[in-house]
């Protein structure tokens, strides 16, 4: 919690201390002193800074967060509309990434140097090496633009579920596929080391199951690392979506930044982070509850 | 003292050389890694020596051109030639890269053994802040910060450095604080050994290791954030050549031609694979437990 | 009197990076049914491998290059793995030697021991909670109805080894093997889970395979050894003809090493010297050959055969015992190794100069932040490590701090030491208080003092040689010297060879570090020195090298010695005075022999009887305490002891006993100290 605290801080300071007049850099050259006069008083840019980090959190904690500086909509109804699309994109890549990257990490830790180990080794490094954006421009090209399989832009017909699907499955292979390395070898790491621990070697001592063994003993170990490496990563993942919004045209909370960078929208530029910031702190938050849970050692400290 | 430090690194081959560098040889996608790293280091330096054209010249009459023996990977949409651009952006890719990394691994090395070595509330408020900015994602980060100061390469390179630092400092820390609590030091402190003493000389060539790996593998994420930026125009103007730029410019002409998406691309991958392979196998030798299964 | 398990010409390599390991070599053994059979063995005899060896649990590297193992009937090692997977759990089960790692943290051992009884189809899971639930109530876990339904890290060390045993048992196998039971757990709680293996074998005839270093623990429960060394096997045979009568010279030297079978205290301890042979190398002659007295030019070349000792079951493998031979037979007293020097005499006592005085230390630590404690209501969120402490060091004397895990003797070393903070107390030297001094002030004086480490490899910096380890005190302190001629004078004093100089710790034995520990404490001739643990980890056949050079520099410096440990034989011959703490607190103090042979406080009574005797004519028939150490955090009322005493008085339960003085000097904590 302290860490939105010490986020938004920083954005907030961050955002005022810029060098330069907020006024003209918003409006432009050609605003009348009268249009900046009211910016200012709307902005409350009138008042000490600290004042205005107060009337923010206020704002904030009333869902007020500000009003598009273009358009005058507001900043929550803007971003509301473009959140979902950024979700499903990223809930779709971490799914089909951990659906198949750990059982690739579990199956090659059981069968270490193993020709499935090695492949999967190497694919692994492999795809964490490959960039996101690059994965996701060399998809267009093959099967947008070679092929001609599969669409670019945008996220389809809202209301058509399948063509939603459609426009979901080159993206989504994008963002998601460096994650499946990067499970698949952290899985198998934890695997190997738990697999060595002396209480899977009493297991086998007494004559259980190897399913069992796998599964029941030393799987359930062997998550938890991966699960807070989850929660952990999402910043991560949040940016490869980012660049994949912005590169398929798709909605979302990425694209909406970018444009905004570009137009200098400063209120929905802060919400928009706002928003990035509650999101990884929720995932984040997620994962470590999910940890306790799982591992009764620490739920006795808590 | 001096002599005594000297002794230490000189004597650190006798261990090192012999047995680990043939462990080393004997990774195939280590020798490979390496080679990579080899080639790309190489071509950026003296690109100058490998280049066939000048990066900046247009030859509009020329443009979009596929590979010919003049222009090896063919020209973009000005012109120019696709293949000295991408020598030229190998340059930036590794001058952010070596900048990058030096810095963060430096100061990270340091506030990491801080934390890890001093008093406890230190620690804690140091690991609130590396946890915050490590977490955060950094395009967004960066596109906030373009959005306020504009989009320039030092800009990248500030941003690059500021997202690292807290890995860097992370894994110093965990180091410290494993070793700390050792038995060794403590006779150190029996000894009557001072806390620069012990930083010095028993917690940081113990530290530093496992760091210079993570720079290793952290090459590759540097230089994507890098092509990742100037691609999406907030880095490197144009018209100077850097990976992302080309891949933009290819990016936006797609449908016309492949060849400039496909030239931006494979030195980033032949960069980000070479450096993840040596920084593995570099790991693999160090730190044998994850590979071996048992 | 059947056979169950026969092994026959087992031979067993490992592959690593540096070529084979011989790890066993011509293996042939049997245990009878309803027996206890031991198998006695230092590092690496290679008893641990032949567990795993006829399980099938070798790792990957194991090639198992010839042999049978005959388990009623079936060749265990040719079994499929199905039927091996039956056969353990169901019919062959085990006891591991380390309880805190050898069960499922995140499993209950409701569910675990469900798990263990999987193939029971019989029965109902009800009938299986049932079975689980009984097998734990016999093993001396109170409330296990509740209890059965906790985590493993719920329970105390000796819990935790008792619910081993019991998941162990629920199978009702015909053959348990015991690899090495006791060595994680502390003296008294190794005497009640020696009692309770007994038992149970009692109750179930069930034959029991034990492995261990311990010659005490096979003593007392083994009704047939077989003694291991370096792969092979030297000597078997019934438990009391071997200790009374052992025919082979190396079982001759390791039991007269054993420093529990001394009944005179004798400064020194007998030693084999040299190292065990290099395992990648197959042995011309007799494997024991290199370090035998006795040896002969036969021995080194010819590999002696298994002759019978007597009509019974005792077999050595020892050309001296060659009834065609006429060489001199092994003596069954074997000869004490003599000292290196014969020192004139002990550093006269003349001079009894109290060196250090600690009175009423107490150090505490804290068991939780600030904030959750005033979260959570609880005033003082500390736990007294240390209580009270006060003892006294005079120069030239050695004094033995003895306790079990969680009485405190670390933490007062390095109180002492300054290397951890007090609450309260002092420790006066050179008519100063070490507790009182700062980093900066406590440097000068720690040229006088210091501390050898329980972890011998761990407590030297890895990336430092030998050389720059040993000058290392004479660098942080500025004394400019030549460090060259110091590091080989002190490679002298400690016997070290010189070429040790530029070798880095992990290339070190475990004595060899040892012994560089002791280098470095003597680097500035301290007038004493706290060691710590000095003989864990090392095998009873080379303790003995570290002690006496100990005793040697005593007696050559004058140093005083402040020796931590929880081994009590190797305390009891090298101490002159000792203190034993329970709890945080000095229970009992003074001269080393009269505390052994008449301890005061009930307590030391239940640790010197605790210790399990090298000599099965000694079996202990009852149990000399029960109950486990209380926790720190809830510490007993009154006398903190009498949760446990066999002799507790209704005054004890309340009213905290205080320092009584004996004839003899001794002081006890104990309202009705046994009568000396």
């Amino acid at each position: 919690m302290l860490i939105v605290f010490l986020a938004i801080l920083a954005l907030f300071i961050t955002l005022h201390s810029i060098p330069g007049d907020p006024i003209s850099i918003a409006l432009g050259p050609r605003a009348t002193p009268e249009i900046q006069a009211e910016y200012a008083a709307r902005m409350h840019l009138d008042k000490p800074l600290y004042h205005q980090f107060v009337i923010f959190i206020g704002n904030v904690l009333k869902g007020d967060l500000g009003n598009d500086l273009f358009s005058n909509r507001s900043v929550l109804l803007i971003l509301s509309e473009q959140l979902p699309y950024t979700i499903v994109l990223a809930v779709t890549a971490i799914g089909w990434s951990a659906l198949i990257g750990i059982p690739l990490g579990c199956l090659s830790a059981v069968k270490p140097n193993s020709l499935l180990d090695k492949i999967t080794g190497i694919v692994s490094v492999g795809t964490i090496a490959i960039p996101s954006f690059l994965v996701s421009i060399w998809a267009i090209l093959i099967f947008s633009v070679g092929l001609k399989w599969l669409p670019v832009i945008g996220a389809g017909e809202p209301g058509d579920f399948g063509d939603q699907i459609y426009h979901l499955i080159l993206p989504a292979f994008a963002v998601g596929l460096g994650w499946v390395g990067y499970l698949a070898r952290m899985v198998r790491a934890s695997m190997l080391e738990v697999m060595s621990e002396n209480y899977i070697r009493s297991a086998n001592a007494f004559g259980l199951k190897s399913r069992t063994i796998i599964f029941k003993y030393a799987l359930k170990v062997a998550i938890l690392p991966t699960i807070t490496l989850i929660g952990v990563g999402f910043g991560a993942l949040l940016s490869g979506t980012v660049f994949a919004e912005i590169i398929f045209s798709r909605p979302g909370i990425g694209k909406i930044i970018y444009n905004m960078v570009l137009a200098r929208n400063f209120p929905v530029i802060q919400g928009a982070v706002l928003i990035t910031i509650g999101m990884y702190v929720i995932v984040t938050l997620i994962a470590d509850l999910a940890v306790s849970w799982l591992d009764p050692r620490v739920r006795d400290t808590l | 003292m001096k002599a005594h430090k000297k002794k230490i690194i000189l004597s650190l081959p006798d261990v090192i050389l012999p047995e680990k560098l043939v462990l080393f040889l004997r990774n195939p996608m280590g020798v490979l890694g390496f080679t990579l790293v080899l080639l790309i280091v190489i071509s950026a330096v003296f690109a100058p020596l490998f280049a066939t054209h000048n990066p900046f010249t247009m030859d509009i009459a020329n443009r979009l051109a596929g590979p010919s023996f003049d222009n090896f990977l063919g020209t973009d949409q000005l012109g120019r030639d696709t293949y000295t651009r991408v020598l030229y952006g190998g340059r930036v890719a590794l001058q952010v890269a070596a900048i990058g990394v030096s810095v963060s691994l430096i100061v990270g090395l340091t506030l990491g053994m801080i934390a890890g070595y001093g008093p406890l509330w230190l620690d804690n408020m140091l690991l609130l802040l590396f946890d915050a900015i490590r977490s955060f994602p950094t395009i967004v980060l960066a596109l906030a910060a373009v959005a306020l100061l504009g989009p320039s390469l030092s800009l990248v390179m500030t941003i690059v450095i500021i997202t690292s630092i807290p890995g860097y400092a992370r894994l110093a820390r965990t180091s410290t604080l494993s070793i700390k609590n050792t038995e060794f030091i403590l006779a150190e402190q029996s000894l009557g050994a001072s806390m620069k003493r012990v930083l010095a000389i028993h917690i940081m060539p113990n530290v530093i290791g496992p760091l210079l790996i993570l720079a290793a593998m952290d090459v590759p994420v540097v230089v994507t954030i890098e092509a990742g930026l100037s691609f999406l125009g907030l880095g490197v103007q144009p018209p100077t050549a850097s990976w992302g730029t080309i891949l933009n410019e290819g990016y936006l002409i797609i449908r016309t031609t492949p060849w400039i998406v496909i030239a931006g691309g494979i030195p980033l991958i032949l960069t980000t694979l070479g450096f993840t392979f040596l920084g593995e196998s570099l790991r693999d030798v160090f730190d044998p437990r994850l590979r071996k299964g048992k | 009197m059947t056979k169950l398990l026969d092994v026959k010409n087992l031979n067993v390599d490992f592959r690593t990076p540096l070529g084979r390991v011989h790890a066993l070599r011509d293996i042939n053994f049997s245990i009878t049914k309803g027996k206890i059979v031991g198998i006695v063995g230092e590092s690496g005899s290679g008893k641990s491998t032949i567990i795993w060896t006829i399980t099938q649990l070798l790792a990957k590297n194991a090639i198992v290059k010839s042999g049978v193992a005959n388990f009623n009937g079936m060749d265990l090692l040719k079994a499929d793995n199905d039927t091996i997977r039956g056969i353990r759990g169901e019919k062959i089960s085990m006891v591991f030697q380390d309880p805190m790692t050898s069960q499922s943290p995140v499993l209950t051992y409701a569910q675990q021991m469900n798990d263990i009884m999987y193939r029971k189809n019989e029965l109902s899971s009800q009938e299986k909670r049932e079975k689980a639930i009984a097998m734990m109530r016999r093993v001396g876990i109170p409330d296990p109805e509740s209890r059965i339904d906790q985590y493993p890290h719920q329970f105390s060390g000796g819990m935790r080894q008792r619910a081993g045993i019991a998941m162990s048992m629920l199978v009702e196998p015909s053959l348990l093997i015991a690899d090495e039971p006791t060595t994680a757990l502390d003296v008294t709680m190794e005497a009640q889970i020696i009692h309770l293996i007994r038992e149970l074998q009692k109750e179930t005839d069930t034959t029991i395979m034990v492995v261990s270093h311990n010659l005490g623990l096979i003593a007392e429960l083994c009704d047939e050894v077989i003694i291991m060394y370096a792969g092979e096997i030297l000597e078997t045979g019934k438990i009391e003809e071997i200790y009374s009568n052992p025919s082979h010279p190396y079982t001759q030297a390791l039991l007269a090493c054993d420093p529990a079978r001394e009944s005179k205290k004798t400064r020194t301890l007998s030693v084999i010297p040299g190292d065990i042979p290099d395992s990648h190398i197959k042995p011309k002659g007799c494997v024991f050959a290199s370090r035998c007295e006795l040896a002969v030019q036969h021995c080194r070349t010819e590999k002696p055969e298994n002759y019978r000792i007597s009509r019974s079951n005792h077999l050595a493998k020892c050309h001296l015992l060659d009834p065609k031979k006429p060489l001199p037979k092994p003596q069954s007293n074997f000869k004490k190794i003599p000292k290196t020097k014969i020192s004139s005499e002990r550093f006269s006592h003349k001079d009894k100069e109290k060196l250090l005085k600690v009175n009423n230390i107490r150090v505490q630590f804290p068991i939780m932040t600030k904030l959750k404690a005033k979260l959570k209501g609880i005033n003082d969120p500390y736990v007294d490590a240390v209580f009270n402490a006060s003892l006294s060091l005079e120069r030239g004397e050695t004094l033995g701090l003895v306790g079990e895990s969680g009485s405190g003797k670390t933490t007062l070393g390095r109180a002492i030491l300054g290397l951890v903070r007090t609450k309260s107390g002092s420790a006066e030297y050179n008519g100063r208080d070490l507790c009182q001094l700062n980093s900066r002030e406590f440097k000068p004086l720690r040229r006088n003092m210091a501390m050898m480490f329980q972890d011998p490899v761990g407590s030297l910096s890895p990336r430092q040689t030998v050389r720059s380890l040993m000058v290392e005190p004479f660098k942080i302190h500025g004394i400019e010297k030549n460090y060259d001629e110091e590091a080989k004078r002190l490679c002298e004093t400690v016997r070290l060879p010189e070429n040790f100089l530029s070798r880095y710790p992990h290339e070190l034995s475990g004595g060899q570090a040892r012994r560089v520990g002791v280098a470095r404490a003597l680097a500035l001739n301290p007038e004493f020195i706290i060691a710590d643990e000095p003989t864990a980890g090392l095998d009873v056949s080379v303790q003995g090298e570290i002690l006496n050079l100990m005793n040697d520099l005593q007696d050559e410096h004058g140093i005083a010695y402040l020796v931590i440990s929880h081994n009590l034989p190797v305390v009891r011959h090298i101490s002159d005075k000792l203190a034993i703490m329970y709890l945080g607190r000095l229970i009992e103090t003074g001269d080393s022999a009269n505390i052994f042979e008449k301890p005061a406080h009930p307590y030391t009574e239940a640790l010197v009887n605790g210790i399990p005797q090298p000599d099965p004519k000694k079996r202990r028939k009852l149990l000399s305490i029960e109950g486990e150490i209380p926790s720190l955090t809830s510490r007993p009322l009154g006398c903190e002891f009498h949760t446990r005493c066999k002799y507790v008085q209704k005054k004890c339960k309340f009213d905290p006993p205080s320092i009584k003085t004996l004839s003899d000097g001794r002081e006890v904590l104990c309202h009705f100290p046994l009568e000396t």
